[in-house]
C-alpha cells in the first residue's frame, strides 16, 4: 500500500540553506515540498531546490567509474580508474609542479566528502587550487 | 467529533489511509497515515503551515488507483478537488473530505471568498472577503501605468517555478512555462508577460484561490491579484465560478450552447 | 503584406480556411484595397487558436491581433467557434488588465462571401491599432525587434496543422 510521508532537510546546494521536506513515497524520493516557516526561506525555494530530488534516482546518474579508450568512453574497475587518477596526477604534479592540478567538488556529495577534496588537494597534492560548484 | 476522531474511525475499514499532519520539531510536516500510526496525527491545523495536499493526494491515486483515502480540506482544498475531478485527474469517489474551517484570521489575511468547506468537522464558519483592494487599485490606473506595474513585478521573477508546482490545478505533464518556443531558454526574469500571463491564462475557469502561489513566491509578486481577476472575468463572462459545483463543466472546457454565447 | 513596413504597425490575422480566408482571397480577387501591414495564418478554424498564440503574438512585438472566423452557426466543424468567442473574451480581459489595450486585440466573424466586410474589418482594425500606436512589448525577447520573417517562421508552421 502507498506510503507517503515528508522528511524535513536543507536545501544541498548554495549556501543559503532554505528548508525543504523530501516527499518519499517507499523507497523512493517522489518530490519537494518548501518547508513553511521556515526562518531562512520561509516556504520558498528556488529551481534548483525544487529540483534537488531530481539527480538522486535520474537515469544519467554516473553508476560505474568511465575512462576514455580509443576516444570512447569504457565503464572500468574502480581500481583501474583509481590507478590512471593516481598516475597521471603524480606524473602532472612531478613534471609542472603542484598548482597544475586543480579539484573541483560538488554539492551533490557531502560536506564531508568535499573535506577530504580539499584535504588532498592541499595537504597531499599541494595545492590551493580548489573550488566546489556552489563556491563553498 | 474531531477531525482526528473522525480519522480514526475510519482507518477502521473505509479508507486505507489518511493525508494529514505530523509535528516534527515543531513543525507540521504533510504525512499519509495509516491505522498503525493515526496516534501521531496532529489535531491542529496552523495558518502558516499549509500544504498542497489536493496535489498529494491527486499523486497517490496515481500510483495507486482504486486506494481509498481521507483528507484534511480546507475550503480552497475541496474546491481543487471538486475541479480536479471534474477535470478527470482524481476520483472523488474515493475520498472522503474531513472538512477544516478557517479560522477569522487566516480567513481575513489569505483572503478568498469562501474560507471553509461545505461540510464542517472542525473550526468554526467566518465569512470570507468577497473582493481583493488590489484588483480594484490596479483596475483604476490608466493603462501605460497597469503595463508598468506588472511588467515591473514581473522583472523580479527568479523563474523558480513555484507558482506552477504548488498549484493543486497545475498537473500538465507538458507545461507551456518549459515550451523553449513560449518562454525563452536560460533568461531571467522570464520572458515578460508571457510567463505570466500563461499561468494566468491557463487559471481560467480553474483557480480556486488558494492562495498557495503567492505564498510560493520569494519575490513577493503580487500573483493572487491577477489570478482573481482573472476568476472574476470567467464568473462576469459566464457566471461560472471554479470549485462551486460537482456537476457544472467550465465552459472554458466545453464547447457548449448558444445560449453560453450570451 | 509589406516587407518593409516603415516602423508602421504591424498586425497578425488569424484566418480560418473555410470562411474568413476565403473572404480574404475574394477580397484579392476583387482588387479591393486594404493596408498591407496584414500577415495572414491561416488556421483550418478559430477554434484551434490557444491563447498562447496570441501571448507569441504579443510577445514578439506585434501590435494587433485579429482573429477572424465563421459566423455562429456556420463553423465547418460545427462549434470551434464557439470556443473562441469565449477565449477571446477572457483573452480580451485579462490582457486589459495587465496593461495591453483591449484596442489591440479583435475578434470578427467573415464569410467566405463577405470580401468587402474582409476589406472593410482590417482598414478598420489597422486604424484602431495605429491610434493606439506601437505596441509597449515591441522590444520583446528576441535581440532585435521581431522583424516579419521571424514572425513568419514563428506561425507560418500552424498553416500546415491537420484539422481540428
Amino acid at each position: 500500500m502507498t506510503d507517503y510521508r515528508t522528511v524535513p532537510t536543507v536545501c544541498p546546494y548554495c549556501g543559503t540553506g532554505c528548508g525543504m521536506l523530501l516527499e518519499v513515497s517507499g523507497d523512493r524520493l517522489a518530490g519537494v515540498l518548501p518547508q513553511k516557516g521556515h526562518p531562512v526561506s520561509d516556504g520558498t525555494l528556488c529551481i534548483k531546490g525544487w529540483a534537488a530530488h531530481e539527480f538522486v534516482a535520474s537515469p544519467r546518474r554516473l553508476t560505474r567509474p568511465l575512462v576514455r579508450k580509443d576516444g570512447k568512453q569504457v565503464a572500468v574497475p574502480i581500481e583501474e580508474a583509481l590507478a590512471l587518477v593516481a598516475e597521471k596526477l603524480r606524473g602532472t604534479v612531478e613534471e609542472y609542479g603542484p598548482d597544475a592540478a586543480c579539484f573541483i567538488c560538488s554539492a551533490k556529495c557531502t560536506n564531508e566528502e568535499d573535506y577530504l577534496v580539499s584535504k588532498m588537494a592541499r595537504a597531499s597534492v599541494g595545492t590551493n587550487n580548489i573550488d566546489h560548484c556552489a563556491r563553498l | 467529533m474531531s477531525i482526528k476522531e473522525r480519522a480514526r474511525e475510519l482507518l477502521g475499514g473505509e479508507v486505507e489511509g489518511v493525508l494529514g499532519y505530523r509535528i516534527v520539531g515543531g513543525s507540521h510536516l504533510p504525512q499519509l497515515f495509516t491505522a498503525a500510526d493515526i496516534d501521531g496525527m496532529a489535531e491542529d491545523y496552523p495558518a502558516d503551515e499549509r500544504y498542497p495536499l489536493t496535489s498529494i493526494v491527486r499523486r497517490l491515486q496515481a500510483e495507486d488507483p482504486g486506494i481509498r483515502l481521507a483528507v484534511v480540506a480546507r475550503g480552497c482544498d475541496e474546491r481543487a478537488l471538486i475541479e480536479l475531478c471534474k477535470q478527470g485527474q482524481v476520483d472523488s469517489g474515493c475520498i472522503v473530505i474531513l472538512g477544516l474551517a478557517c479560522d477569522e484570521e487566516l480567513a481575513q489575511r489569505c483572503g478568498c471568498a469562501e474560507p471553509f468547506p461545505s461540510e464542517i468537522m472542525q473550526g468554526r464558519r467566518v465569512e470570507g472577503v468577497p473582493e481583493d483592494p488590489l484588483v480594484e487599485k490596479i483596475e483604476r490606473l490608466p493603462a501605460e501605468e497597469r503595463l508598468d506595474f506588472w511588467l515591473s513585478r514581473f522583472g523580479s521573477c527568479i523563474k523558480c517555478y513555484g507558482c506552477r508546482n504548488v498549484c493543486p490545478l497545475c498537473y500538465c505533464k507538458e507545461c507551456a512555462l518549459d515550451d523553449a518556443e513560449m518562454v525563452e531558454r536560460g533568461r531571467v526574469p522570464p520572458t515578460q508577460p508571457a510567463f505570466h500571463l500563461i499561468r494566468a491564462l491557463d487559471m481560467a475557469g480553474r483557480c480556486v484561490d488558494c492562495g498557495l502561489c503567492e505564498e510560493a513566491c520569494p519575490m513577493g509578486i503580487p500573483l493572487r491579484a491577477l489570478f482573481r481577476k482573472v476568476g472574476r472575468v470567467v464568473e462576469d463572462n459566464f457566471d461560472y465560478r471554479p470549485g462551486r459545483s460537482s456537476e457544472e463543466k467550465s465552459p472554458l472546457a466545453v464547447l457548449g450552447t448558444e445560449k453560453d454565447l450570451e | 503584406m509589406a516587407e518593409n513596413d516603415n516602423g508602421k504597425v504591424r498586425i497578425l490575422a488569424f484566418l480560418c480556411n473555410w470562411c474568413s480566408y476565403a473572404g480574404a482571397d475574394l477580397a484579392g480577387v476583387s482588387r479591393l484595397q486594404y493596408p498591407p501591414n496584414v500577415l495572414d495564418i491561416r488556421v483550418m478554424c478559430t477554434g484551434t487558436i490557444s491563447p498562447y498564440h496570441i501571448i507569441k503574438a504579443f510577445q514578439m512585438g506585434i501590435d494587433g491581433v485579429l482573429i477572424a472566423g465563421c459566423h455562429i452557426g456556420d463553423c465547418h466543424y460545427i462549434k470551434g467557434n464557439y470556443m473562441t468567442y469565449k477565449r477571446f473574451q477572457v483573452m480580451r480581459d485579462v490582457m486589459k488588465f495587465v496593461g495591453i489595450d483591449e484596442d489591440r486585440l479583435r475578434l470578427e466573424w467573415v464569410s467566405a462571401a463577405e470580401g468587402e466586410k474582409f476589406a472593410d474589418v482590417i482598414k478598420g482594425f489597422t486604424e484602431q491599432v495605429e491610434k493606439a500606436g506601437p505596441s509597449p512589448l515591441r522590444s520583446g525577447w528576441e535581440k532585435d525587434p521581431a522583424n516579419w520573417e521571424s514572425i513568419r517562421n514563428a506561425f507560418k508552421p500552424l498553416e500546415t496543422r491537420k484539422p481540428a
